[in-house]
């Protein structure tokens, strides 16, 4: 009996000794290279995922929508890191249409420079700079809008958002389609917004570290945000002068940051 | 000889005196797999202060956990199965040692119906305590209330695989083989018996390390109050029945330095069981059920947790 006492008085100051010396290292270790950014935008209504078509809500204005359809442009990316320098996501490479129906809600951005990112500017829409460069200048863009049901026509130009289902209210008893397209008009009214989005967790770029942040964007906002737009009053609403550009400030708000995933694995 | 530490007293069979009434009432809410919300793994060490044994134990743990950041994200049920070795081994008259090595066998499913299982071995953990109380010669009956108090610290090594992918997001981040990390356990034991009444209270912190994949598990509380009552069916066979209560609180984890949201929190048992002895051979069986949680901000909710071991005194 002696023996297994020592045996496990042995193995005991061994482990201690053992595990001494693996939890040296901090993890502060510099980080180099260059890697992904992935963009999850992930939609909901409320705190509630959305579903399209398959539920329905009732906003503040006690009107009960059921969501077929909700695709945005987001564009311009650019990172801040922690010294306050900020990494511009190549223009020619920086629109992007995200689609609850297609299920491409990813905005991938390439070859970011190693470093430790404290917050996201995108813009929503395209901005005036680039749909004055022409047809031409939209390179591929310009097809991934048509078949994502984002340009009116060239001359109207493109639809920031395409927002659509059905709707009853108090006084709209029958289900009745709505309809949000909210864009800039050609170049006479301009509804391009920006947003800064602090991430919360610091995102971390290197060589073996690709992050994704994880964003929300609440499709509730859209309607019944800061500005309250009825869809009794007025259930399509597209080159709107008075309306659009509520819209576009309520999209623009819509954004938040949940969570960022560190790390270089990635698999749920 | 070293198995008596205490004398059994003020009972019907004084002349059992390495058969002791402190039974199953330390160290029961000791969570050693995982700890990282609510994977509370072994349920720890439970036979009593003083008997030395070696024995088997299953403990079935069941969970479930939201799969989505959303309110209407699906909840996904997760069963944790663990089997352990373990034992208890003196070292002189003051010293004495836990051992556990656990296999684990948990498996969960997705809404769209995938199946994971993960199987393998967990972190083995080893326990040194300290009898701070002087103990009662064996050869002494005493009639008056017992006191016992140990302290002692120990490792959990991480024997157990640790899959950096089981962590991403939003799903229950302890669904894990182990922490894959060396671990550090501080640990206090206090019992009181008097006749065939027992009262136990231990506390017990754990300090985890980041592991390789640079994620660090939150420290650990756990806490847990105890009382059970030993009869004596016949010199050789024994029942007893016990609560309790106890509590696990875990800090938050981190991931490269950075603090992980929607991670650490507590959760509170009550706990049921009944040990019962024939001869060196000891049968028990034991509920866990939660009075209130809040872990991993409400997205992890412990359903139950069942054990049930078969030790041997040596």
């Amino acid at each position: 009996m002696k023996s297994i006492y020592k045996i496990f008085t042995v193995t005991l100051i061994l482990s201690v000794f053992a595990s001494c010396s693996s939890d040296d290292d901090d993890g502060s270790t510099e980080l180099m290279g260059e890697n992904s950014v992935t963009l999850e935008f992930d939609n909901s209504v409320g705190s509630d995922d959305l579903l399209l078509a398959t539920s329905s809500y009732t906003n503040s204005q006690n009107e009960t929508l059921t969501i077929t359809r909700l695709n945005y442009i987001v564009s311009n990316f650019s990172l801040t890191n922690d010294a306050g320098e900020v990494f511009t996501y190549d223009k020619d490479d920086s629109y992007f249409v995200t689609s609850e129906e297609t299920g491409s809600t990813e905005v991938v951005l390439e070859n970011i420079p190693a470093g430790t990112y404290v917050s996201v500017t995108f813009g929503i829409g395209v901005d005036q700079e680039k749909y004055l460069q022409g047809a031409e200048g939209q390179g591929d863009f310009l097809t991934v809008a048509e078949e994502t049901n984002m340009m009116w026509s060239w001359q109207a130009g493109y639809k920031f958002l395409n927002f659509e289902g059905t709707f009853t209210s108090e006084t709209v008893t029958e289900a009745t389609d709505f309809k949000v397209h909210m864009g800039s008009h050609g170049s006479s009214l301009d509804n391009y917004k920006e947003v800064t989005l602090s991430l919360g967790t610091d995102a971390l770029v290197s060589d073996e570290m690709s992050p994704i942040i994880h964003l929300v964007a609440d499709a509730n906002a859209i309607l019944d945000g800061e500005n309250k737009l009825s869809l009794t009053e007025q259930s399509v609403i597209m080159v709107s002068e008075e309306k659009s550009p509520k819209v576009a400030l309520n999209t623009a708000s819509m954004f938040s940051v949940d969570h960022v995933h560190n790390g270089s694995e990635h698999s749920h | 000889m070293l198995g008596g530490f205490f004398t059994a007293q003020a009972n019907d069979f004084p002349e059992e005196t390495t058969e002791c009434i402190w039974k199953n009432t330390a160290y029961e809410y000791f969570c050693d797999t995982c700890g990282c919300g609510g994977n509370g793994g072994s349920m720890g060490f439970g036979t009593g202060l003083n008997n030395n044994f070696v024995g088997l134990r299953y403990i079935g743990q069941k969970y479930r956990s939201r799969d989505g950041i959303f309110d209407n994200s699906p909840w996904i049920n997760e069963n944790f199965n663990t089997v352990q070795a373990w034992g208890k081994f003196p070292i002189g008259n003051r010293f004495l040692v836990n051992a556990l090595l656990p296999y684990h066998s948990h498996n969960r499913t997705f809404a769209d119906n995938t199946e994971q299982t993960i199987n393998g071995i967990g972190d083995a953990t080893v326990l040194a305590y300290y009898n701070v109380l002087r103990q009662t010669p064996d050869s002494v009956i005493s009639i008056k209330p017992q006191h016992a108090l140990q302290i002692g610290g120990g490792v959990k090594m991480p024997t157990g695989s640790f899959d950096a992918a089981n962590i991403e997001g939003s799903v229950n981040p302890s669904f894990q083989l182990g922490t894959g990390s060396w671990d550090y356990i501080l640990a206090a034991n206090y019992g009181i018996t008097h006749r065939n009444w027992g009262l136990s209270a231990l506390l017990n912190y754990t300090i985890k390390t980041e592991n390789s994949k640079n994620y660090l598990f939150g420290n650990q509380w756990n806490v847990a109050l105890n009382t059970y009552k030993t009869y004596y069916l016949s010199p050789s066979v024994s029942l007893t029945p016990q609560i309790g209560l106890g509590g696990e609180i875990f800090e938050k984890n981190q991931e490269f330095s950075l603090t992980v949201p929607d991670t650490g929190g507590e959760v509170y048992f009550a706990r049921f069981g009944v040990e019962a002895n024939y001869n060196r051979y000891a049968l028990g069986i034991s509920s866990m059920l939660p009075i209130s949680q809040n872990l991993n901000k409400g997205k992890v909710e412990v359903k139950n947790r069942v054990s049930l071991y078969l030790n041997i005194n040596i």
